[in-house]
């Protein structure tokens, strides 16, 4: 049942790295402005899925469409062109170059020149303009990794594990910052932080071992327990 | 283990060696022979420790230069000849070695080929009062006549190199089979998980580059013996695609591989370059092609197929080949 | 050691440093960005050196034929690029280099196949001679030395001064990132390839004049490439161009002290150098990307 509005269409899904299968026959749904989660525990495949719908991996079976196109076999680049973009669980920036010429990547690869709306989720990024990318801290390098990703109006964020490694204050401010983003993109967020993940999602996906296990579309059942069951 | 078993591939290719001889002339059975004795080092490096050697050149000459100076200052016995090569061998990859190994796959490819062309440009023009340049050294005629097996005379070199050969693949089956076989590939795929496993992986790098060099200084002796002289051509910068070019050819990492690339690589060569001078025109584009095609090689190719006509369809009870 | 002979070494070991510089760029953008060992680009230099020669017999012009050298050399390279390389670009190391070796090899096999083997002159365009301190120097000399000047600064700007230099530096750090972006990172290898592939045919075309064209010029000079590689890092442009200033002094004061040492002794520094640092002066612990 595809409905050409649906950002993300993902329809059993298989993947695999070389000989061994890491997802099995997944299906996910995203609408416009939802925010999904992906929750469970490592090695459950939950990257392999962002990884998968953004390029970078090969499904051997299954389908990914949104908004009525087909992602499957399209280079990575080009989906993010669609308006799709991944970002990374390594909190990896380009350290040599400055927070400047990290967003000027962006908005060249983007079209798009209006840093505003990023200094306005992350106004700290203003502040260390200058500073070579390496020097920023794990926090910092999560706020420019979204700012990088939001540079032209995507539709659709793909977020893997961002809040892993950071600071629970840090952590409060990301939890506002994807609120706000959810007004004007969806978001696919890969989490093991369960009270963030249920503190925003529209709607849950546990994970285990490749398999989809359970689906929570109510945001009254969408609790930690409850989760926690399924992995 | 089934003794049969493990040795039945060994006597088989063997055995079609022995039969081949006789429909070929004896200088490229000899040829082939030594050509892949040559090979195999840069095989098993390349196919089980992982490293790229553009170099092998380097050990070749040391192995061939080694029996040389022996043969033509000191002595006449040809055994003993081969005796002093090869143990320069083992002595030059133990000097080199514990350097080499600690770099990077393309860092020791790089350097191993610029050993290469040091060495040549050693025996050419730094050593040339005590190896004569590009004259070479000549011993042929001094060599004196071995009992059982007189290596002077090619047929009987043959028979010679044909029992060293196959020597030489019982041991590298051998190894394969064995721990240091498993640890060596295990290396090469995930270094640090050999380390976690409380294997020192230089160890066992090293232990495989002495190996592997040995076997070609063993080779470039071989090759001392048979012609009767050395000159710095064999160690040659043109050279040292050779034996890369016959292993990609026959098949990385086989067993068999080097034989067949060998015998492939030689009768093409003597075939082609009647017809067309350029044989590296050929020799290029034919490796391109076949890493483009998949790099499996002859051997590579041929022997899962086998392998499944020999076992009837997969079972998979043979040990003995390395995919 | 009298004066002139130290002033006139010196300037030779820099231009041969100049030349080394230029060649090993190309080497090192390649591994930097691609993580590939492109040993095709010796075969640019020698295509580079052979086109001097032919368009400068031709038109009779030399810097003509250096800059037909480099055109051809430029085109070469994308054509290999996207024949060759674009489909193996994932495939590990090993196996990138024995194709571009192939490349190499065959590459040679064509020159001899149109040149022939025998060594060809080529004029040097510059015969004039200018005194520093005493010292008679070819003013050719000196025009190599500018060039690779030039040369290291163009590039300088280009990497940092530019947005695909910079979208080319992320590139060396982490490629995926630089496609995640949504930057068609394909074209940023084919720009790097054919700039590479210019520079080693600028290497040549201006190598020529000081050495004798044959099909086995590239190979001859591998060794030392790959030494100044190693030295300096594999991906640092300044690592390359100190070890080529060094490389370049060490020959040429070397050959001085004792001449057949001197093309051993890169050798010896180089095994000197990874003693200490087992990826060069510069070099980072790069994995494959």
């Amino acid at each position: 049942m595809m409905n050409p509005d649906d950002i993300l269409n993902v329809t059993e899904l298989n993947v695999a790295y070389g000989e061994s299968e890491v997802l099995f026959d997944v299906s996910v749904k995203v609408r416009r402005n939802q925010v999904v989660a992906c929750v469970g525990r490592n090695g459950a495949g939950k990257s392999t899925l962002l990884k998968s719908i953004a390029g970078f991996l090969k499904p051997t079976s299954g389908t990914i469409v949104s908004n009525g196109e087909s992602l499957v076999g399209r280079p990575a680049f080009a989906i993010a062109g669609m308006g799709i973009k991944y970002i990374p669980q390594d909190k990896k920036v380009f350290s040599d170059l400055t927070v400047r010429e990290n967003l000027e990547l962006g908005s060249y690869a983007s079209q798009d020149y209006d840093w505003v709306p990023v200094f306005d989720y992350f106004p700290k990024l203003k502040i260390l303009i200058d500073r070579k990318a390496g020097y920023l801290s794990g926090g910092e390098r999560q706020m420019l990794m979204i700012g990088r990703a939001i540079l032209g109006r995507p539709k659709l964020l793909l977020v893997d594990e961002p809040t892993e490694g950071l600071a629970p204050s840090i952590v409060m401010n990301l939890r506002d910052v994807f609120k706000e983003l959810a007004k004007q993109a969806a978001l696919v967020i890969v989490e093991q932080n369960l009270p963030l993940v249920c503190a925003i999602a529209d709607k849950v996906y546990a994970i285990k071992e490749g398999h989809i296990m359970a689906e929570f579309t109510e945001r009254a059942s969408i609790k930690p327990e409850m989760c926690e069951q399924y992995l | 283990m089934n003794i049969l078993r493990w040795w039945w591939g060994l006597l088989l290719a063997f055995a079609l060696m022995a039969v081949g001889r006789v429909f070929v002339p004896l200088p490229f059975a000899n040829e082939v022979l030594i050509f892949s004795i040559y090979t195999m080092g840069c095989n098993y490096l390349l196919g089980r420790v992982g490293f790229i050697s553009f170099g092998q050149p380097a050990y070749l000459a040391v192995g061939a230069y080694a029996a040389a100076f022996y043969l033509f200052y000191f002595g006449n016995n040809p055994y003993v000849g081969l005796l002093f090569g090869t143990v320069a061998g083992i002595v030059f990859s133990l000097i080199i070695g514990p350097l080499f190994v600690r770099l990077r796959g393309d860092y020791f490819a790089l350097v191993n080929l610029a050993l290469a062309v040091i060495i040549f440009y050693l025996m050419q023009k730094v050593l040339a009062d005590v190896t004569h340049g590009d004259n070479g050294l000549w011993f042929l005629t001094s060599l004196t006549s071995t009992p059982i097996l007189d290596l002077t005379r090619p047929d009987q070199f043959f028979i010679f190199a044909f029992l060293v050969a196959f020597a030489l693949w019982a041991f590298y089956k051998y190894l394969d089979d064995s721990i240091f076989g498993a640890l060596c590939l295990a290396t090469k795929i995930n270094e640090d998980k050999v380390k976690f496993l409380g294997y020192s992986s230089f160890s066992i790098r090293l232990f495989a580059f002495v190996i592997a060099n040995t076997t070609t200084a063993l080779a470039g002796a071989m090759y001392a013996v048979y012609l009767g002289f050395v000159s710095p051509a064999i160690t040659g910068p043109e050279r040292a695609a050779d034996p890369v070019v016959v292993t990609i050819l026959g098949g990385v990492g086989t067993l068999y591989g080097p034989l067949v690339g060998s015998i492939v690589y030689t009768g093409m060569k003597d075939v082609f370059s009647k017809i067309i001078g350029n044989w590296e025109l050929v020799i290029g584009f034919l490796l391109v092609f076949i890493m483009l095609a998949g790099e499996k090689g002859i051997w590579g190719s041929l022997a899962p197929l086998l392998e499944k006509l020999f076992t009837r369809g997969g079972k998979a009870a043979d040990r003995g080949s390395r995919q | 050691m009298n004066m002139q002979l130290l002033i006139s070494g010196i300037i030779f070991g820099l231009s041969l440093g100049g030349i080394f510089f230029l060649m090993s760029i190309g080497l090192s953008l390649c591994f930097g960005l691609m993580r590939i060992i492109s040993l095709d680009q010796l075969l640019y230099y020698s295509l580079g050196a052979y086109l001097t020669y032919t368009v400068g017999l031709l038109i009779g012009d030399v810097w003509l034929g250096v800059i037909g050298g480099v055109v051809v050399a430029a085109i070469v390279s994308l054509l290999v690029e996207r024949v060759v390389f674009r489909r193996i670009y994932e495939r590990d190391l090993p196996f990138t280099m024995i194709t571009s070796f192939g490349v190499l090899i065959g590459g040679v096999g064509a020159i001899k196949y149109f040149w022939g083997l025998i060594p060809r002159p080529v004029p040097v365009p510059i015969a004039a001679q200018v005194d520093i301190i005493g010292t008679d120097i070819p003013v050719y000399r000196l025009v190599i030395i500018g060039v690779a000047v030039l040369v290291y600064l163009g590039i300088w700007l280009f990497l940092n001064r530019t947005i695909i230099g910079k979208a080319i530096r992320a590139g060396t750090e982490d490629c995926e990132h630089v496609e995640g972006l949504g930057i068609n990172v394909y074209r940023l290898f084919t720009i790097t390839f054919i700039i590479a592939g210019g520079l080693s045919g600028l290497a040549g075309g201006l190598y020529a004049p000081l050495i004798m064209v044959d099909p086995q010029m590239g190979l001859e000079v591998l060794a030392f490439i790959f030494m100044v590689v190693i030295i300096g890092g594999l991906g640092s442009i300044k690592g390359t161009l100190i070890s080529s200033l060094l490389v370049g002094q060490v020959v040429s004061l070397g050959s001085l002290i004792y001449a057949p040492l001197a093309q051993m002794a890169p050798f010896a520094v180089m095994l000197l150098i990874l003693l200490v640092k087992p990826t060069g002066l510069f070099g980072s612990a790069l994995q494959k990307r």
